[in-house]
């Protein structure tokens, strides 16, 4: 009997041997990227978009046998734009799914709260929607940006479009987020440097109801009101804009994030009151600005059978396929190998050729400002009206 | 003049909205001592099924909102026999199985329906100048004209008719009722469904003004929870009044104090209502 406990102990411990070093073998096999965003709450919406670039990046990694000959493998996260998940989220990736580096969020919120973590784990993060100014500008050496920054929004798209086009007196209406905070001191400083009237509204980021606010904006008569309001909140605000008589009779409006004026339901929350908006973006589908850009709007069309819309696709997308490139040139996941790669990129994805900035002491470092879009709706159709080199049509008003 | 009459009527709107979200809670409380955790989610659930019958079945509109207002009871019921009844007496474990179906519920509406929001077509569409003042929405008074309808109707019912004296006296004395032959145990499956009808109604009469999503159930039932502690606990009445007042003094703050701290108004009012009257503005166990 005893022998047969030997035995059945040997044989234990050589299945165990086994299958540990089976795992080690698969686990070789892949390269682990772990993503965070939102797949719930008020820009759930976003997280459908990056599920969506994600299966086409890695068609294409895949497609190209992976990187450094393995193949790849995303974790994605959700983090709800909460900054408490998102910390634990990031936290989890990194320890406990061992990814390599981290990639994606479109909160400002969590992502501050992110780059804490990956900063101390000393994992490469690579931000590609979250705008906040101070994501960069805190010159941790683990955290980059492969997209817009609130400086680069403000002083290179919005303020060039208030002046280009002459508005005279503007409201600002800003979310109590991060973001909104960020964007509006931005938005405030660029106004008075150009010397137009302006007043602020600053308003809760889950309110639905914006009767009372839109009521001191019609009173201010303004000709342009910059919306800082990121979700599906934006739609209601322009719906009761209109209601209101304040948009697009009296004032145009435009929206400072882009995608929720892309988003399928958008039409039919705002009816009417859509035309003439304006929303900023990094994507229109007759601007495709790369050779990369045209692969992913004919990869896109195959595999979804539809026109892309949401540019957040389209960001995650990108800023996959700048970490492949990393990982392929450090010819390692070594973080700091990573880091020091990630520093010399020079790729042009779909957004334009990638540089990562270097000389540390402001937001630009480690910050690759893509170009941006200001576009109209009009008859639902989409008008690029600024950059002036970009544009499709002239702005309505 | 014009921005208070603009603030009190956007408050009367909106005060309106969360009386009628908050009178289901309210009820299931009064009568079952059950606090209803996914009173929220089958506010959005109504929403869905009245977009979705309107949409995607061609129904109009008030076929879809009358059909989705149904289902919702039922729902109501077959929640109450299955997941509520098991646990009477003991209102914790009633409380965990409803924060759970909330859960449930959340995520099952973000796979089936999926992030974004989701609205039934508008009844009426533009605005209209009132009082020669400002611009309102004509949805906004439309699905004011229901909710005020709706609250009027229940009201009558419970205060005026057989069904909510039985209610009420269940409410009141739950062992008395009981050997004076009411069947308390129908009496908590029918005030259940009449809750959710409740949220169902709130969700169909509002979705057209204020979309849903699958996570906006979270906001409601807060409101509702506010609403019905700043009105007392099973005051229907106290309902009303606190679910108006909540709306009026969100309004004027943000009309007159800061727009960015709109939800706080309404806990400043629930923190000085509950200091100089602790059981709420019309608190006692009586319907």
């Amino acid at each position: 009997m005893k022998r047969y406990w030997k035995l059945l102990a040997m044989l234990a411990v050589l299945v165990m041997t086994f299958s540990g070093m089976a795992g080690i073998a698969l686990a070789d096999e892949t390269i682990k990227i772990g993503i965070v965003g939102p797949r719930t709450g008020t820009a759930a919406a976003t997280g459908t978009a990056f599920e969506e670039g994600i299966a086409l990046a890695l068609d294409k990694i895949q497609g190209a046998g992976g990187i450094l000959g393995k193949k790849v493998e995303v974790v994605f996260e959700d983090t709800a734009g909460d900054p408490a998940k998102a910390a634990s989220g990031i936290e989890k990736l990194i320890t406990k799914d061992k990814v390599v580096i981290v990639l994606g969020e479109s909160h400002s919120s969590a992502a501050l709260a992110e780059i804490e973590v990956a900063n101390r784990n000393k994992v490469p993060f690579i931000i590609a929607e979250a705008w906040h100014d101070d994501i960069t500008k805190k010159n941790y050496p683990y955290v980059f940006r492969a997209g817009p920054c609130n400086s680069g929004v403000v002083n290179d798209s919005i303020m060039g479009f208030v002046k280009q086009y002459k508005f005279k007196k503007v409201a600002i209406f800003a979310e109590t987020t991060d973001w909104g905070k960020g964007i509006k001191e931005l938005a405030e400083k660029g106004l008075k440097g150009l010397g137009v009237e302006y007043m602020t509204i600053d308003t809760e980021t889950k309110s639905q109801d914006h009767y009372a606010e839109l009521n001191k904006v019609k009173k201010f008569k303004p000709d342009l009101i910059l919306a800082f309001v990121y979700g599906f909140g934006v739609h209601y605000l322009i719906a009761q804009a209109g209601e209101a008589g304040i948009v697009p009779s009296q004032a145009l409006l435009l929206e400072g994030a882009g995608p929720p004026s892309l988003w399928p339901e958008f039409w039919k929350t705002v009816g009417k009151y859509g035309n003439l908006e304006l929303f900023v973006s990094r994507m229109h589908e007759k601007v495709l600005l790369t050779a990369v850009a045209k692969d992913y709007d004919a990869a896109y069309r195959k595999k979804f059978n539809k026109a892309p819309t949401d540019y957040k696709s389209r960001s995650i997308y990108d800023v996959i396929l700048i970490a492949a490139d990393g990982i392929k040139r450090a010819g390692s996941t070594d973080s700091d190998k990573l880091v020091k790669s990630l520093e010399d990129t020079n790729l042009e994805v779909s957004s334009g050729k990638v540089k990562f900035g270097t000389e540390k002491g402001t937001y630009a470092y480690h910050q690759w400002q893509p170009p941006m879009l200001i576009v109209q709706w009009q008859d639902e159709k989409q008008v690029v009206v600024y950059p002036m080199d970009a544009k499709t049509g002239d702005l309505k008003k | 003049m014009e921005d208070l009459l603009l603030y009190l009527t956007n408050g009367v709107f909106m005060g309106t909205t969360y009386a009628l979200v908050a009178l289901g809670v309210t009820l299931i409380v009064g009568i079952m001592g059950v606090v209803n955790f996914a009173h929220g989610e089958l506010y959005v659930l109504a929403g869905y099924f009245s977009a979705l019958f309107a949409q995607a079945m061609g129904f109009d509109p008030l076929s879809s909102m009358l059909v989705a207002v149904a289902l919702i009871f039922l729902f109501g019921l077959v929640i109450e026999r299955i997941l509520i009844r098991p646990t009477y007496g003991q209102e914790m474990y009633s409380l965990i199985i409803t924060f759970i179906l909330y859960i449930i519920l959340q995520n099952a509406y973000l796979v089936i329906f999926g992030p974004y929001p989701n609205k039934p077509p508008s009844w009426v569409t533009g605005a209209s100048n009132l009082f020669g003042l400002f611009m309102y929405g004509n949805q906004r008074l439309a699905s004011f004209a229901a909710a005020a309808a709706v609250i009027a109707v229940f009201m009558v019912v419970m205060h005026k008719t057989w069904l909510g004296r039985v209610i009420r006296s269940v409410a009141m004395d739950r062992e008395m009722a009981s050997l004076l032959g009411v069947n308390t145990q129908r009496v908590n499956m029918l005030s259940f469904g009449l809750g959710c009808v409740l949220a169902a109604c709130a969700g169909v009469i509002l979705t057209p003004v204020f979309p849903v999503t699958p996570t906006v159930g979270v906001g409601i039932s807060l409101t509702a929870f506010v609403v019905m502690i700043l009105g007392g606990l099973g005051s229907l009445t106290g309902c009303i009044v606190g679910g108006l007042l909540l709306g009026i003094v969100e309004n004027l703050g943000v009309g007159y104090v800061s727009s960015g701290y709109k939800h706080l108004f309404g806990f400043v009012i629930l923190i000085l209502v509950l200091f100089f009257r602790p059981t709420g503005l019309f608190g006692q166990k009586q319907l």
